[in-house]
């Protein structure tokens, strides 16, 4: 068999990005991403000065997680060991883009698809190298055969040669010679104030920021950082769609949790505000859901090859069939609604925790396979989904509460105060140290960095709801009617609460470099 | 299985390959495509292409490297397969176009190419017919080709030839010529034991990608690497030693490692004895030693007694440990110390023409001239191919660009031209600028701006481009010329160790022509009315001689079918089949004609030997009619080396050296250096007759920028506006996006301390100040730049005055106003950013930085005795002041001119012996018959 990977032999690399130009040229790449790109970083002080040279790229992993991810296996591997892309199955879903580790995923402008290095595999079917290994000058970039364990590939990687991020368990096929950590490290180095050394810096360009550092000095080797000389961008690509789907699809989960909640508190046969009311409200969330899933697909026209090419290890597969069983449920539900047919919720009401469960809960599993994105991986994550739904399920019903008679409602305040209550400790369990640095420049990030103002807004929110949600639930009997103005603003400033966190959530997530 | 890979399709297959479309893969759909060898237009280093010509639809898919091409090896820089953005730029010019305005006033009118070259074809006409011959001048940055020029400027009787060199590379030239004739190092990089670099090989360089290949290829093989320059470039970051002397000090540094070398006694004195004028120098310095060599060593060391460690560290600010150290390496690689200048230093500082001709005093200390290791003499590595059509010299002397001030300078005093026009030394009637953009890449840009506005001055102006640009902006005609893929030219460099010529075709035209089309001329195949240059000069001279009774109709007439204009077939048939040896051997080995094996491999490499060439031996028969003189020298009667009257000495001189044939050595006639002693000329009579004794050996000359004289507590520093970066090449490249994606801004090094000292904020606007002006730039606080010296590249702060025409991906919107005390300001509007064209990635433009024109700000300080524009500046460095914009540039032209005569005053004119212009032996571009080398006023 044969598993190709590169050598890219820093050694001998002058830097002169005709690697760069050649793999523009041969993949006809616009302006703004690129497929292979160098970076730049200096150490030192003068005259000990240094700066070093290193061929960034996709690592055609034998374990990759863009692979993984990709909901319609667009992204597969090749015969030879290549993970290569097949352009016409891709939906624009990006999550390639956040799973891949090495930011070597970018989303083409002009085709709306994922592109990557996929080693010229055109190339290779007739014979003849990539196109960067044929231009480079001083011939740094070498085709190497890991299955031939005589070939320079295989010996550097039975000598511990080095390959960028180790850590993540991906079993890169990239194998550096002559490079060191302060350019492979992406949390090596940094750009300076000053910026680039001969292009402009935008936001998107990868680099610790100073907030990021400042939470994580200490480079892991404890050598001293590096500048970063000359990069690329990598602007994050998940946003507000994405940080909107998680409030919808809570909203969705925790108004059916509840809704069950009522039925087995006996509530089944109240027909309008148990049996109708609950699948249509959480309905139109999980609709949005969908809106918000789709409309964030730069082939939104492709969405339904999630179902027509689901790759089953996907979560967003696996998501899509949770969320279209949980929308089964749900009509179910209210059928057995408009039927009258209270006896039956009770037992479609286990069904029903299960999978609004699951539409909480498995997006822990899509952030988890993001395998670039730490922040995600934290184990936290499962539960805070969990109770943001409880949460912005209470919240939903208590805004239900002002427009309907609401049996129980004291439960219900219960249960939205113990979810805003457990969300607020998990969060706050979660932002604690103790982490990795990735994961400390991230809730860096998060808390004092760009995503700041999201931050304060979901602890103002949080903090405003836990006073007077906590005051109406514990003194409520002795207070009487005097917090009914804010009654309706309590579970919007919950739920807007929620929104802001997952927002300075999904994007400091993406904040950290991976180049 | 990565065995059976291969960089390209084999050669047999060129004409028919068939691929995979990468857009379409991982669906197979095939693609065929013709692969047609052509060269690089980007640097001056000419690497093999091959361009991709789609069978289907006739276009050229990409461009990839020629495999067979002897120094490029199939592999390029970033600015090769870059070529491809070139050809499709949606701005590049398509059809001629002529002024309707006032000059500069951005107002065109699409004219055809008859009315084009008729109307220029008659000035010139006039113009001869007149005999105002030096009225028309020819201005050329990049060549493209080594000899067709020539050619054409002979026939047309003219001394009207004008180069960029002074802005480039004049200073190294005279260092290496004074010591060998020769005016360039060809180093063996990859097989040398010390690889010496004062220059950013890895990066820029005389033949960056050819060089970068083998000064790797040498590191990795055990070779240890030297680079001085006073900033990290990447040749320095690869370097085992990087030293960082004060700019301008590097003669010291090289005199005191010969000094080490000499005391040391690691020095090759068998060579020395053998091949060096010492007994010149003991006669000339020594008088008072025997004249034998025992006594040259310690005369040596007694000479340079001043240039110890202690003190190199003193002058150059570096560590003596450190010159001890790299002296030792030096020491031990005798032999294999290959070293190359070319620009930096020697194009930095006055006297900068000392550092080549110090480093060549190494080259000879190591006995490395010429050896497997070493550094050879460029002339041995490149080949010219005599043109075959070759009318006589021009008995004409131009002093416009050879003015009696500078007898010894390599190349024209181009960077003097607006200076001599303002001065009244003259006129143009027509003015060609040719791959070249005077009023941008040269200093003092607003005087060029000022005669080129001036009818009275420049008649016209005609721009030979593919792309606009600053100085086409003022032009009267802008014509379009082909680009890498669509013009002839043949280029050979000394990139290594073995010789060759490359030859650059239209690949359309060549791609037709194979599917069995014909063609009378190159345009026809090119996009819109792109013309082939070589073509243009063959038909404009038709049009300035219809009748032939100049004499010039008959350079450019076919010889198959008199009447009728040459074609380049016919041309190039002559030129392969009897101008290059072992050409029309190897293409009968495959059955092919030399012009059809040069279309289809696009290169050849000479076959033999090129090392020790000054020791072949010469045969008797080569000196008949020579005569031996008292110091071994064969010398010919009727050449430059033996001759009474100027007179004697008919037709053309040899293009180096005096044309004495051979040297005794040993009782043996060998071949010998081109120099008037036939030997390596420590010693320099030339220089010591011409004018400047106290620099007849290598020697230490303080420059314009030296350290000692600056007010750093004032806050002056050394500017250093001149270095390349690997993606881009001047002016060239601003049509490239994947170019100027990568690098498109050039922020100001200058190291952290120097920063706080002189108040400048992270990311803070400076203000640089010259003795003309001042721009505005950003600053880049690196610890890769000596301190007390700032630098920026200079490729970028291209601008455009208006916004829909000479645009490129690198252009930033400018205005150009004379302020009320009369100096002129020009101001960036906006920078770049994304437009809407035919071109998907205009849309996709992410930069806005274009960089400031710092050379606006630059007075021209050419070196008095090589000619050489001193680059580096001494300014004044301090924040922005209130008021002051990014990209902001004013200047004082009236200064500029104060300075131009304050330069011109420190020159000591010829005439030299004999009461001529230059000396004969010495090189230079189109050279004139000798009795034009003699000054008026003669007897």
């Amino acid at each position: 068999m044969t598993r190709l990977g590169f050598v890219l032999d820093s050694g001998s690399c002058i830097g002169c990005h005709a690697c760069t130009v050649a793999c523009k040229s041969e993949h006809d790449v616009p302006l703004g991403v690129n497929r292979t790109w160098l970076k730049y970083v200096e150490t030192g002080t003068h005259p000990e000065t240094d700066r070093l040279f290193s061929v960034m790229r996709c690592n055609h992993c034998d374990d990759a997680p863009c692979m993984t991810i990709c909901p319609t296996s667009a992204l597969h591997r090749a015969d030879n060991g290549v993970v290569d892309f097949q352009d016409d199955d891709c939906i624009g879903c990006k999550a390639c883009m956040n799973a891949c580790p090495y930011d070597a995923i970018y989303l083409n402008p002009e085709t709306k698809t994922a592109h990557k290095c996929n080693f010229c595999n055109h190339r290779i079917e007739d014979g003849l190298e990539p196109s960067c290994v044929v231009v480079c000058p001083t011939q740094a970039i070498r085709v190497g055969d890991l299955d031939d364990p005589d070939s320079e590939i295989s010996r550097l990687h039975a000598d511990g040669g080095l390959v960028r991020s180790p850590e993540q368990n991906t079993f890169p096929k990239v194998v550096y010679k002559g490079a060191t950590a302060s350019s492979l490290d992406p949390l090596a180095s940094a750009i300076s104030d000053d910026g680039l050394i001969w292009a402009d810096t935008t936001p998107g360009h990868s680099t610790p920021t100073p907030v990021a550092l400042s939470a994580a000095p200490t480079r892991d080797d404890g050598e001293a950082m590096a500048r970063t000389a000359y990069t690329t961008q990598h602007p994050p690509v998940w946003g507000s769609m994405v940080s909107g789907y998680l409030v919808t699809k809570a909203i969705a989960a925790g108004v059916m949790l509840l809704a069950a909640l009522l039925v087995l508190m006996g509530h089944g046969d109240e027909q309008s505000v148990v049996g109708i009311v609950p699948p249509l409200v959480a309905g139109f969330f999980l609709a949005a859901t969908g809106v918000l899933l789709v409309g964030d697909l730069k082939q939104p026209k492709r969405f339904w090859f999630l179902i027509t090419k689901g790759n089953s290890t996907s979560w967003l597969v696996k998501g899509a069939w949770v969320l279209g069983a949980f929308a089964a449920c749900l009509a179910a539900w209210w059928v057995a609604g408009l039927a009258d047919a209270g006896g039956a919720l009770p037992w479609l009401a286990v069904p029903t925790v299960a999978l609004a469960l699951g539409t909480a809960g498995y997006t822990a599993f899509l952030f988890g396979q993001c395998e670039g994105r730490d922040l995600w991986q934290e184990p936290l994550l499962l539960p805070v989904l969990l109770a943001q739904s409880v949460m912005a399920g209470g919240a939903a019903w208590s805004l239900l509460d002002q427009f309907l008679d609401v049996p129980s409602h004291g439960s219900v305040k219960w249960a939205f105060l113990a979810g805003l209550v457990a969300n607020a400790a998990l969060v706050g369990m979660e932002v604690r140290g103790g982490h990795t640095r990735h994961v400390t420049m991230a809730i860096a990030e998060m808390r004092r960095g760009a995503q700041r103002k999201r931050w304060r807004e979901f602890l103002f929110c949080t903090a405003f709801s836990l006073v007077f949600l906590g005051l109406d639930v514990l003194f409520g009997e002795v207070l009487g009617d005097w917090s009914g103005p804010v009654q309706p603003i309590v579970p919007l400033a919950a739920l807007y609460g929620l929104f802001a966190y997952e927002d300075a959530y999904v994007r400091a997530g993406q904040s950290v470099p991976l180049s | 299985m990565t065995e059976m890979l291969s960089a390209y399709p084999p050669e047999e297959s060129w004409d028919h390959v068939e691929s995979l479309d990468p857009a379409a893969w991982p669906t197979k759909v095939r693609r065929s495509h013709r692969l047609v060898p052509t060269t690089c237009f980007n640097c001056e280093a000419n690497c093999g292409l091959l361009a991709w010509v789609d069978k289907d639809t006739g276009k050229i898919t990409k461009f990839e490297g020629n495999p067979v091409h002897p120094a490029s090896r199939g592999r390029n820089c970033a600015k090769g397969p870059a070529t491809i953005n070139q050809v499709e730029d949606p701005e590049r010019i398509l059809h001629p176009m002529k002024r309707v305005g006032d000059r500069g006033e951005g107002l065109w009118e699409r004219i055809s190419w008859e009315q084009a070259l008729d109307e220029i074809g008659d000035r010139i006409g006039t113009a001869f017919r007149e005999d105002r011959h030096h009225e028309v001048m020819y201005h050329v940055g990049r060549m493209g080709d080594d000899s067709y020029m020539e050619r054409v400027l002979h026939s047309w009787g003219i001394d009207g030839h004008n180069s960029h060199t002074n802005i480039c590379s004049s200073g190294a030239r005279v260092g290496y010529a004074s010591w060998m004739g020769f005016d360039r190092p060809s180093a063996d990089f990859a097989n040398a034991e010390v690889i010496f670099l004062i220059s950013s090989h890895l990066e820029a360089g005389h033949y960056f990608n050819p060089h970068a290949q083998r000064i790797i290829e040498g590191q990795q093989n055990g070779a240890t690497v030297v680079c001085v320059d006073p900033r990290l470039s990447n040749t320095a970051a690869k370097a085992d030693h990087w030293l960082s002397p004060w700019p301008g000090t590097e003669a010291f540094l090289l005199l005191a490692i010969a000094r080490l070398l000499l005391e040391d006694d690691t020095w090759d004195a068998a060579f020395f004895e053998r091949w060096v004028n010492w007994e010149t120098f003991l006669r000339e310095a020594r008088p008072d030693l025997e004249p034998t060599f025992a006594n040259v060593r310690q005369a040596l060391i007694d000479h340079y007694a001043g240039y110890t460690p202690a003190e190199a560290a003193r002058v150059c600010g570096i560590d003596q440990d450190q010159v001890r150290e790299v002296a030792a390496v030096i020491g031990q690689g005798l032999g294999k110390f290959a070293s190359h200048t070319w620009r930096a230093s020697s194009a930095g500082n006055e006297g900068g023409w000392m550092v080549a001709r110090c480093l060549q005093f190494l080259n000879v200390l190591t006995g490395s001239v010429g050896t497997e290791g070493g550094t050879n003499a460029n002339g041995w590595n490149k080949f010219i191919p005599v043109t075959p059509i070759h009318p006589e010299p021009q008995a004409r002397w131009n002093e416009m660009q050879w003015p009696i001030e500078y007898p010894l300078t390599h190349h024209e005093l181009s960077i003097l031209l607006p200076h001599f026009l303002k001065a009244g030394r003259g006129r143009i009637d027509t003015y060609f600028t040719r791959v070249y953009n005077p009023l941008w890449t040269n200093p003092d840009g607003f005087t060029w701006m000022e005669v080129l506005r001036d009818p009275e001055l420049i008649g016209c102006h005609v721009a030979l481009t593919p792309t606009w640009n600053e100085s086409a902006w003022f032009a009267d005609y802008v014509l379009p010329m082909g680009i890498a893929s669509e013009r002839h030219d043949v280029a050979s460099f000394e990139t290594h160790n073995g010789r060759w010529i490359g030859f650059r075709q239209p690949v359309a035209r060549r791609h037709r022509e194979l599917d069995g089309e014909t063609f009378e001329r190159t345009h026809e195949a090119n996009p819109g009315e792109v013309w082939e240059e070589q073509e243009f000069w063959i038909d404009l001279s038709w049009r300035i001689d219809p009748d032939g009774s100049l004499g010039i109709r008959q350079q450019f007439e076919s010889r198959d079918e008199p009447g009728t204009p040459l074609t380049l077939d016919e041309y190039y048939t002559m030129l392969f089949e009897g101008s290059v040896p072992g050409l029309p051997e190897a293409a009968a080995v495959e059955g092919l004609t030399p012009l059809e094996y040069m279309r289809r491999k696009g290169s050849f490499a000479l076959p033999g030997d090129q090392q020790q060439v000054y020791e072949r031996e010469v045969s008797e028969a080569d000196l008949v009619g020579a005569e031996r003189d008292a110091d071994g020298v064969w010398r010919r009667p009727g050449t430059a080396g033996s001759h009474g009257s100027l007179d004697e000495i008919t037709g053309h001189m040899p293009f180096i050296g005096d044309g004495s044939p051979a040297i005794d050595i040993d009782g043996q006639a060998r071949f010998g250096f081109p120099t008037p002693s036939k030997k390596l000329e420590f010693f320099s009579e030339t220089i010591r007759d011409w004018g400047w004794p106290e620099y007849s050996m290598p020697a230490f000359i303080k420059s314009q920028v030296h350290w000692e004289d600056l007010d750093m507590t004032a806050g002056e520093r050394i500017l250093v506006p001149t270095f390349r970066i690997p993606t881009l090449i001047h002016t060239r490249s601003a049509n490239s996006q994947w170019l100027n994606e990568i690098s498109h801004r050039h922020p100001l090094w200058l190291h952290p301390s120097d920063a706080e000292e002189l108040g400048i904020d992270e990311n803070g606007l400076v203000r640089i100040t010259t003795r003309t002006g001042h721009f505005v730039i950003q600053s880049w606080r690196t610890e890769g730049i000596r301190p007390g010296v700032v630098a920026a590249s200079h490729h970028m702060g291209r601008w455009r005055l208006e916004e829909d025409e000479a645009r490129s991906w690198g252009a930033g919107k400018a205005s150009i106003e004379r302020d009320d005390d009369g100096r002129w300001r020009l101001r960036r509007e906006q920078g770049q950013g994304p437009y809407e064209s035919d071109e998907p990635d205009t849309g996709l433009i992410w930069w806005t930085d274009t960089g400031v024109h710092q050379n606006l700000t630059f007075p021209v300080q050419p070196d008095p005795i090589s000619g050489m524009h001193c680059w580096l500046q001494r300014v004044t460095v301090g924040p922005a002041e209130p008021g002051d914009a990014y990209g902001d540039v004013v200047v004082d032209t009236e200064a500029s001119h104060r300075i131009f005569e304050e330069w011109l005053a420190k020159t000591r004119p010829g005439p030299g012996p004999g009461n001529l212009r230059r000396p004969l032996w010495m090189a230079r571009p189109v050279k004139p018959q000798a009795s034009a080398y003699m000054y008026p006023g003669s007897d």
